[in-house]
């Protein structure tokens, strides 16, 4: 009898320790979060030292690498100083960053601040639900610093949910060294063909023509989707259909072309020994050394290349000629921040934000950039350094030429399957795949993110 | 004396409570909603679409069943790549060897790191321009030997089997370890008497006394080969194109896509594969006790 008493005592012990266990600490957690928000509230509103506020606190950001890097160090530290908190800064590697998100906003765990690559489209493919998983910035200040062509790539229905601090330098163009195609007696390639001569010169030199640094994960796909203009051009009004559901990607004869000529540059090994291997970690000493000759880069980079190396090369941009492109790579996108709405600490973000968005903040942001040579906000105080190349090469590009924004950008649930497209590319190159099915793969995708987006186009 | 202990059948509540309700129902429920549309758009209105899941797994262009046959056969090969060699380890270190105890701390301390910090390691040393294993081969004059560690498709699955060795052997070498202190040694010595050799003792005695270690080892290697998710994630990504995809990648990938019921259905698959294997090895190991 005594026996089963204790059993008894045990079990009755074990189910109160699970129920325990099994209660809404999260609802707890957000009710302390409630009353200290309000508590802050009334704090500000009564004029007080509002920086002491969040004393202790501590606020965690989520983000790939290469979106901000080390140039928002110094005003984190500031930030960190000011309010007396600690900012968790989560650097994810970009190949893992969009499932990781995803996963962390599905199950309610996300990060206090998370970043996307937004894009007109990118808040409803990629955050699905901004109502649900976004804090409303429509009423800040700083959304007059956003300019007018950023702002479709921060708002959704209305709404502004996202903060887009990017700049307006020619994005992913080819880079190349002036010096060394002097040397050389090479000429700037306008066609594919001519690509492919420089290529060859080049490589007989016994430096690599191309820099692509594949393990990334995120940079070798470029090549494809820069050059929309070019597939535009070849099926005018080919944007509108794709949103529409009207036309695919698959059996689309310039695009399985490019996707030819880019597995002929790999065959060849234009791209280096290894470029599937190769991440762009080593790109900018591999430019100072004279080990690779061109690159498909930011305008900056040759900043970065003279800064870093020290290098007396002298360095230009030409547009990508893959596919006969003749267009100027335009995008309104770049990475976005956003306020998680599940957070504990609501008036923290949005204090980050206002943070972040003080001139003080963004010069410093600019000038710890090496690889920004401006920042595209309404800022009129602020300091721009605009690179003479870039400004060189700008001058050399008609608006024509700019009028087609990039493919991912320009068309819906494409850029959320990025990562995925590289991975067939790669597949396709190593002879796992046809180019045809690599298009083919991204019509399914977007067929199962407008599904998922229950886009009428679609259903 | 005898005493027979025979316990209350309600000392059951509790523990089946617990399973029923953490493990049972959300694979039920997992195995449910693998035959509706569920998405992250749809909580609250999914349907159901019967096999349309399992049909655009076995259809796709995408080619998800190479994910099936590469779990497969990272099951198989992680086993014999790892068994037979602590197998002899083990019975290396049982014999008297000087500093064993040290061999066998070295040997185990891999499997206690996280595979994360694993996978992130041997992915800076398999760089090919900048991995230590590469720059080593190149500073001996053995640049020849030199691979693309990940990104071949001839040397992938060999790299993510070998770090998966090195990472998993020790374990494997303690299970044998424990079960060779078992077989007496009274054994050894006859035979030894009887002028067996070292490949006649271990055929003999040694094999046959540890068909249960053996058993244990393969049963925790089968389940974790089929459920092989981190190392391959962390390694590769499923790379180069979708050469190591496995069904777990897939399930991930589909999952932070927001395509629940793809995700589950393939996980599903998954429990399919992993009850049939489990039920052939248990029958076997039932089979070999009845026979002991």
């Amino acid at each position: 009898m005594r026996r089963k008493l204790i059993s008894a005592l045990l079990c009755a012990s074990m189910a109160a320790a699970l129920m325990a266990g099994c209660g809404d600490s999260g609802k707890d957690a957000k009710e302390t979060s409630t009353s200290k928000s309000e508590s802050q509230e009334g704090t500000a509103s009564s004029g007080s030292d509002s920086n002491t506020d969040f004393a202790g606190e501590e606020l965690s950001i989520m983000v790939s690498a290469g979106w901000m890097d080390n140039r928002y160090d110094e005003t984190i530290k500031r930030f960190e100083d000011t309010y007396d908190v600690t900012v968790d800064l989560q650097t994810i590697p970009a190949d893992q960053y969009g499932d990781l998100l995803s996963s962390k906003l599905t199950t309610d765990s996300c990060a206090d601040i998370f970043w996307i690559q937004s894009n007109p489209f990118a808040i409803a493919s990629q955050i699905v639900d901004p109502e649900k998983y976004c804090i409303d910035f429509s009423d800040e200040e700083w959304k007059s610093l956003i300019p007018e062509t950023r702002l479709s790539a921060c708002e959704y229905e209305g709404k502004l949910y996202g903060l887009q601090i990017w700049h307006n330098s020619p994005e992913y163009v080819m880079v190349y060294n002036k010096t060394m195609f002097e040397e050389m007696n090479l000429k700037v390639p306008t066609t594919y063909e001519e690509l492919l001569d420089v290529c060859q010169k080049i490589s007989d030199e016994g430096v690599t023509p191309w820099f692509v640094p594949g393990a990334d994960g995120w940079q070798h796909q470029l090549a494809f989707f820069q050059i929309g203009g070019a597939y535009e051009d070849d099926q005018p009004g080919l944007y509108e259909k794709l949103n529409n559901n009207e036309a695919t990607f698959a059996d689309n004869q310039l695009m399985i072309k490019v996707l030819e000529q880019y597995k002929e540059l790999s065959d060849k090994g234009y791209f280096g020994e290894d470029w599937i291997g190769t991440d762009s970690t080593n790109m900018i000493n591999e430019f100072g050394d004279r080990n690779v000759a061109m690159a498909l880069a930011n305008s900056s980079t040759i900043k970065q290349i003279k800064d870093e190396t020290g290098t007396t090369d002298e360095f230009g941009l030409f547009l990508e000629p893959l596919g006969g492109n003749n267009s100027f790579p335009s995008s309104p996108a770049g990475p976005t921040m956003f306020g998680y709405k599940g957070t504990a600490h609501p008036e923290l973000v949005k204090e980050f934000f206002r943070f972040v968005t003080t001139t003080e903040s963004l010069q410093e942001i600019l000038d710890n950039s090496p690889a920004y040579t401006n920042l595209h906000v309404n800022d009129d105080k602020l300091e721009q350094h605009w690179l003479p190349e870039e400004e060189e090469f700008m001058s050399t590009l008609t608006d024509e030429q700019m009028k087609t924004p990039v493919l991912q950008n320009g068309t819906k649930y494409t850029n959320d399957y990025w990562m995925q497209f590289g991975q067939d590319m790669v597949a396709y190159c190593t002879g796992q795949m046809e180019a045809n099915d690599v298009l083919k793969n991204m019509d399914t995708n977007r067929a199962e993110a407008a599904k998922v987006a229950q886009d009428p186009a679609w259903n | 004396m005898n005493k027979k202990r025979i316990y209350p059948q309600w000392f059951l509540i509790v523990p089946l409570v617990l399973y029923i309700l953490f493990f049972l129902t959300p694979s039920i429920l997992g195995v449910f909603y693998s035959f509706t549309d569920w998405n992250a758009r749809s909580l609250g209105e999914t349907n159901f679409v019967g096999l349309q899941n399992y049909i655009e797994i076995f259809t796709s262009n995408k080619n998800y069943t190479s994910g099936i046959f590469n779990t497969l056969k990272f099951t198989v090969v992680s086993n014999i790549v790892k068994l037979i060699p602590a197998l002899f380890i083990a019975i290396m270190l049982q014999e008297g060897l000087k500093g064993k105890n040290v061999y066998r701390t070295i040997l185990y301390l891999p499997s206690i790191l996280p595979f994360l910090i694993i996978g992130l390691t041997f992915k800076s040393i398999f760089n090919y321009n900048t991995g230590l294993l590469n720059s080593f081969l190149d500073a001996l004059h053995l640049g020849f030997l030199k691979q693309k560690w990940l990104s071949d498709l001839g040397m992938v699955w060999k790299s993510i089997f070998g770090v998966d060795a090195w990472r998993g052997i020790g374990y494997v070498m303690t299970i044998f370890l424990a079960g060779l202190n078992t077989i007496p040694k009274s054994y050894y010595e006859a035979a030894e008497i009887d002028g067996a050799n070292f490949w006649q003792r271990v055929r003999h005695i040694t094999l046959p006394m540890l068909s249960g270690a053996i058993m244990i080892n393969l049963v925790f290697g089968l389940t974790y080969g089929l459920k092989v998710f981190d190392i391959v994630y962390v390694l590769t990504n499923g790379g180069p194109g979708h050469a190591t995809e496995v069904i777990t990648t897939y399930a991930y990938q589909f999952y932070s896509t927001g395509q629940y019921g793809m995700s589950t259905a393939l996980n599903s698959i998954l429990l399919v594969i992993t009850a049939v294997i489990g039920v052939v090895v248990v029958k076997v190991m039932s089979r070999q006790e009845v026979q002991q």
